[in-house]
């Protein structure tokens, strides 16, 4: 990345004379003082983005794909039957015979696409969804498969899909974080699902709590905006008394003008978390009035509100506790629950994003780190499953109305047109502007990038 | 006398000993016929280029299964199945097995890529095996992802060499033998070097720099008095003997081995099994090192090895030894995997790497799939060093799929000790049994049954003088994990791809066959940790001395000669300064590992005690003349008068000192200083209250937890070894300093501090209270026109009481630049 924004004695040192190209070729790869000193600002990415945010909304447990999205005839035929064919090694707890899914499926929309029936107002939107049948991953645990879902690796710190996009492509509203995540509790792992890891921390998730109070540190001591400028006034004239015969003025001055920031962020944040500014009608339509799906409607509604405001990345989890989706038992009184929870806020958010014409540049998500087992995991429960599950995408430029890939007929492995998660995050970047394989940083001793050495973009799927 | 024949003989025995996994391509050396060569060029070359080169090609980066056929070197070597061709044996040969679509096997080229070659074209291939693969397409031999030529050449691999102070023209400024080698560095560009510091941005900068903490106003004062030469040595001795030097230089180390205190910031959701509860005994153990200044050899060989070293005062257990060892085991392994044996894989991918990038700057980790990509580390060599990690067991048990890691811990008292408890606590039990045993008796026996009586007295006086659980530590041992794919002391064969489910040839337990040459140690018996320890803590080592005082060089001026100190490998930038890194290697071995020396000789140098201010007259550069010659500082005005900060915008040249921020546990630790509050206990675990008055180097690093204020101002991530903290500027930052109560308070506090060392009947008290806050803030006086803004701070205080008018003051100054850059 070479775009960045030239400090003013930058740009002395390099339109000065006399130079060689070798000491110009030194200057440009120092380029980091910059970064530093305005790391949100505006760059440019590889290619024409069809996507300019992202919108992760994330049921962290695995929500059960032969429950939801992928229909298997067969494995009702056989309900409580054996797997007719070897389990893989990795497994976590034995699993056993076949469990159909306690819910019938029907064609929905123009596209005809089968959808569960827990999952009505979501299934009222498929003509605008792309539903990816054949994810698969390599980790059978919470920890380590959130971990490859969020930041392409499992078992070691790497920067998330968040970090690397704000890193790429800076913020549109310097008054709000670019990257925002909204947890209600803690999920296992906690902040390295948003890490910024190796990245410059200013590129990691702002992790939002409670909705009533989202941004840490906004609140004036005393609510005292004008004690509060009186201060800041002051303290500028100090600091430019300060910077007089300093060296490192771009630091000193990208410092002065953070606190400036910070005086404006106490204004705008606020608004832009308060989603009691919105409509009765709007709050209705995300179901914020109604005790199941308050809390979800909520996020959906605040993801909205973000991105309407230029917040780059925001990644929501459905996380009333830790695992929500984690349905090992009591599946059939459960992930109703969930669902129920989910439904209505997301197709809100849907159509209100297509509503206000957002939509076509929102690329939104929807998925877990892993499926679940087709298998029963004792009667009413399913084990995890990263062999073969789905996950949907709506907007940005994504096909809307689409199934892609299958699973076998048990929907145990992912068998055409596989989609593994580093396939996934190469597509979502190439969505954003980026080649997948140049969005670097060089960090002991090696680029590194989101997707490793692995990734295909799905082209298949691109409008 | 040794004839000539067996000395070359020797000699090329010695070769092969150096370089044991070099591609020499001796069998395939032989000159080749002629025709062989036109066969090959005519009808081999292009067909491999045209139906294999897609995805089997080094020269365009696409090595499927990792074979590369664009080179004679690529099939020799093979991809994960072994060799791809054996010469003269078509039927043995991979590749044509794989051209025939032999069912058992791959299929080449598959049938994306244009499917099975025509039957003429397989048979050119088999022809061409069977005539003993002639191909001319040589390249260097090569080790890793290097050649050996290029290998030998890099200049962090060859031996430190002596160098000696060059001469300089301006001969009158250097103090020390650094100064020459920069001076002589800045005179060769053109460039001039800044004024010396003043001595208040001296005092400052080096009090910051030793401990972490700004200079009391008494320390600033003693120094402006004390007019004689070894006024600043005076300073800098007294900086290097106080504790805070051990806490500032413990910071510095833990950023470097992935240091946390746990991975869950809430305490009550923390499990014990998995969490690094003990980690504070190893962060104290390195505090404690720091200020007995432990020669650095020792330091390393302690936190690799410790657990094999006799204890110094030969009473086992050797605790400090023990604790070292924490190094090795506090990674981010979280709650661990399902995949139990990938999980184990993990861990030692994770000690390879972090001994790789802490001691010696190599980035040993990038071979764990394939052959280094730069530097001359061949996959072996990693499994070479996987062995002895993989024959050192840190965990209790391999556990289940579904459970969680359980991390191992060493009691660190007397193995009598734990044997007496254990027993007790068998004996306790096996009474508790009796007790219930007799209990489930019907009919049951009745409470005052003597003999039953006599069962609780005795149990209950065993309990009475059962001593606590003896306090352990994290810590390794000899011996894999039990129950996993390679437990006890053994060679482990490579992981193809770097998976433990497609293993190859077993590799036995040696260090980097480049680096060791031929001065491989034996691994007689054990797992081979201590020679480990060893080899790289050894003066021949040639990287171990330049990697740790180019860091210790980074901790002062905030930049290394090398600027990438975790990676030494030939993709990184050579030092900017490599005669004076040598040199200064040399000093510091020659020193007995000494840090406190390596810091002292850094700070007595007229280089470190360079001003990063502009003034009206220095740094300015030769700029425009023709021949390079430099003038004489004392005559600026036949000077171009561009400063050299134009031409070397980074400070490469050293030509002034680079001003920098703060670090955040710096910037918090000041703020508790200045406000008088600064707990000064040491030691114990770590909290998870920000607001006590304590060092920050006890606030918990926790790796779930990123909202935190370490990570809001840069703090080094703990997951992996953090070489170079970021410096990032954000409004939250600022949001932080503003609104927060910790920032808050310290403002009150301050304040309180001012009105009260300087009594309102003071004579000029307001004038005094500004002062004072000057002083302590930013170790100088205040002028006319800040003390004029300072008044107006007060003056505009929205309630004028005195006290809020005095907060507020406090909150500006504390939030100010100069509060947290260091000139």
């Amino acid at each position: 990345m070479t775009h960045d924004v030239l400090s003013r004695r930058e740009l002395l040192a390099r339109t000065g004379c006399g130079f060689g190209l070798l000491a110009l070729a030194d200057m440009l790869a120092a380029n980091e003082p910059d970064r530093a000193a305005h790391p949100y600002a505006v760059r440019a990415p590889h290619h024409r983005p069809r996507a300019k945010r992202v919108i992760f909304l994330y049921m962290p447990g695995g929500p059960s794909h032969v429950d939801l999205f992928d229909p298997k005839p067969r494995l009702s035929a056989e309900n409580g039957q054996p797997l007719p064919f070897e389990k893989p090694k990795l497994e976590r707890t034995k699993t056993g015979n076949l469990l159909a899914s306690p819910w019938k499926f029907s064609k929905q929309g123009e596209s005809g696409i089968e959808v569960s029936e827990l999952l009505p107002q979501t299934a009222f939107c498929i003509d605008d969804i792309c539903v990816i049948r054949s994810m698969h991953a390599d980790n059978i645990n919470h920890t380590g498969a959130a971990a490859q879902m969020c930041t392409g690796e499992q078992a070691f710190s790497r920067p998330s899909i968040g970090s690397w996009l704000t890193y790429g492509l800076g913020t549109e509203n310097q008054n709000l974080p670019g990257f925002v995540v909204v947890s209600p509790a803690a999920v296992f792992q906690g902040a390295q699902l948003w890490t910024s890891s190796f990245l410059p921390s200013a590129y990691q998730g702002t992790l939002v709590r409670d909705l009533k109070n989202p941004v840490a540190n906004l609140d004036a001591p005393a609510g005292d905006l004008t004690r509060q400028r009186g201060k800041l006034d002051a303290l500028a004239r100090l600091n430019e008394i300060h910077k007089r015969d300093r060296v490192i003025d771009s630091q000193l001055d990208a410092r002065i003008a953070s606190f400036e920031l910070a005086f404006r962020m106490q204004r705008e944040a606020p608004e832009a978390f308060d989603i009691s500014r919105e409509s009765e009608t709007t709050h209705k339509l995300y179901g914020t009035d109604q005790p199941a799906t308050e809390l979800f409607g909520r996020q959906c509604l605040l993801a909205r509100r973000l991105v309407e405001r230029g917040v780059r990345f925001v990644q929501l989890f459905d996380a009333p506790q830790n695992n929500a989706w984690d349905h090992h038992g009591g599946l059939r009184e459960n992930l109703p629950k969930r669902c129920q929870a989910v439904d209505q806020p997301i197709a809100a958010l849907l159509t209100d994003l297509k509503s206000r014409g957002l939509l076509e540049d929102t690329l939104v998500l929807w998925g877990g780190e892993f499926g679940r087992s087709p298998t029963a995991e004792g009667n009413n429960g399913r084990e995890h499953h990263p062999f073969g599950f789905t996950m949907w995408l709506a907007g940005g430029g994504i096909r809307g109305g689409m199934v892609h890939g299958a699973t076998d007929e048990y929907g145990w492995h992912a068998v055409q047109d596989k989609v593994h998660v580093h396939d996934l995050h190469a597509t979502i970047l190439h969505q954003m502007g980026f080649d997948h394989e140049r969005l670097t940083f060089r960090h002991g001793g090696r680029d590194y990038r989101l997707t490793d050495v692995h990734g295909h973009v799905v082209r298949k799927i691109l409008a | 006398m040794m004839s000539e024949r067996l000395m070359s003989a020797v000699c090329r025995l010695r070769c092969l000993g150096l370089a044991l996994a070099v591609v020499v391509g001796a069998s395939a050396d032989r000159a080749f016929a002629e025709s062989d060569s036109d066969f090959f060029e005519k009808k081999i070359r292009p067909l491999l280029a045209e139906r294999c080169g897609s995805c089997h090609s080094a020269a365009k980066g696409k090595t499927r299964g990792g074979l590369a056929l664009d080179t004679r070197e690529g099939w020799q070597q093979g991809g994960d199945s072994g060799a791809a061709i054996v010469p003269g044996k078509p039927e043995e040969s991979l590749l044509i097995r794989a051209v025939r679509y032999r069912d058992d096997g791959p299929q080449m080229p598959p049938k994306e890529m244009g499917g099975k070659l025509a039957e003429a074209e397989i048979n050119l291939l088999v022809d061409w095996v069977r005539r003993g693969a002639p191909d001319p397409r040589t390249t260097a031999a090569r080790i890793g992802g290097a050649t050996l030529d290029d290998a030998r050449k890099w200049w962090a691999f060859q031996p430190v060499r002596p160098t000696t102070p060059p001469i300089v023209k301006e001969s009158n400024w250097p103090r020390t033998d650094i100064d020459r080698f920069v001076l002589a560095e800045l005179e060769q560009r053109g460039l001039t070097h800044a004024d010396n510091a003043d001595k208040r941005m001296l005092i400052r900068r080096a009090t910051f720099d030793v401990t972490g903490l700004p200079p009391s106003p008494d320390e600033i004062e003693a120094f402006l008095r004390d007019e004689s030469p070894g006024a600043f040595e005076a300073v800098v001795d007294r900086l290097l003997g106080s504790p805070a030097y051990g806490q500032r230089g413990a910071r510095h180390w833990l950023d470097v081995v992935r240091y946390a205190d746990f991975h869950d910031g809430d305490p009550k959701a923390r499990n014990p099994v998995c969490e690094p509860l003990e980690a504070w005994r190893y962060r104290d153990w390195v505090v404690e090192s720091f200020n007995r200044d432990l020669p650095f050899d020792q330091f390393l060989v302690h936190q690799i090895a410790g657990d094999l070293l006799p204890a110094p005062d030969g009473k086992e257990p050797n605790t400090d030894g023990l604790i070292a060892t924490t190094f090795l085991v506090n990674g981010a392994w979280d709650r661990g995997d399902a995949d139990k044996e990938k999980m184990v894989s993990d861990m030692v991918d994770d000690q390879i790497d972090t001994v790789g990038k802490a001691f010696l700057g190599l980035t040993l980790g990038c071979s764990r799939c394939h052959d280094h990509k730069f530097d001359p580390v061949t996959q072996s060599d990693y499994y070479a060093l996987a062995g002895i990690f993989y024959s050192t067991r840190m965990l209790k048990e391999l556990g289940t799929k579904g459970g969680e890691i359980t991390l191992q811990r060493r009691p660190l008292v007397p193995r009598e000790v734990v044997e007496k408890r254990d027993q007790q606590v068998k004996q306790i039990a096996e009474w508790n049994a009796k007790l219930a045993e007799l209990d489930k008796q019907s009919p049951k026996p009745p409470a005052d049954d003597p003999a039953r009586l006599e069962l609780v007295a005795q149990r209950d006086r065993l309990q009475k003088e059962l001593p606590p659980e003896p306090p352990a530590t994290l810590a390794v041992s000899e011996g894999g994990v039990p129950g996993g794919l390679f437990p006890g002391i053994q060679d482990v064969p490579i992981h193809i791809r770097g998976s433990y489910t497609r293993l190859g040839d077993v590799v036995p337990r040696r260090m980097p066959s480049f680096f060791a040459g031929d001065r491989q140690p034996p691994i007689a018996s054990g797992s081979g940790r201590r020679e480990l320890a060893e080899w790289v803590a050894s003066k021949e080592n040639p990287l171990t001395a330049r990697v740790i005082v180019n860091r210790v060089w980074q901790w002062h001026f905030g930049a290394g000669l090398v600027r990438t100190p975790n990676n030494f490998g030939m993709l990184s930038e050579p030092p900017s300064h490599p005669a004076l890194l040598d040199w200064l290697a040399a000093k510091f071995v020659e020193d007995g590992w000494s840090l406190k020396r390596l810091h002292r000789r850094i700070m007595l140098s007229a280089t470190y005690q360079l001003s990063s201010k502009v003034d009206g007259r220095g740094l300015m550069v030769e700029g425009q003349k023709q021949h390079g010659e430099a003038a004489a500082p004392s005559s600026p005005s036949t000077l171009n008068t561009q400063p050299s900060t134009t031409l070397d915008p980074d400070n490469r040249w050293l030509g002034q000192f680079t001003a920098r921020r703060l670090e955040a546990e710096a910037i918090r630790d000041a703020m508790l200083f200045v406000t008088g509050k600064l707990d000064p206990a040491t030691g114990g675990p770590a909290s998870d209250n920000l607001a006590i008055a304590r060092r920050s180097l006890y606030v918990q690093t926790a790796r779930w937890d990123r909202s935190n204020f370490a990570t809001l101002f840069d703090a080094a991530n703990p997951d992996a070894s953090d070489e170079k903290r970021n410096v990032s500027t954000v409004a939250p930052q600022s949001l932080f300093l503003l609104n927060h109560p910790f920032a808050l308070d310290q403002a009150q506090l301050l304040a309180d501090r001012l009105i009260r060392e300087v009594p309102g009947d003071t004579p000029n008290v307001e004038a005094a209270r500004i002062q004072l806050a000057y002083h302590l803030l930013f170790s100088r006086p205040a002028s006319d026109e800040e003390l004029a803004i300072a008044r107006q701070v007060m003056a505009q205080t929205a309630e004028p009481t005195a006290e809020s008018g005095w907060t507020d003051l406090a909150h500006v100054l504390l939030c100010s630049n100069e509060f947290i850059y260091i000139d």
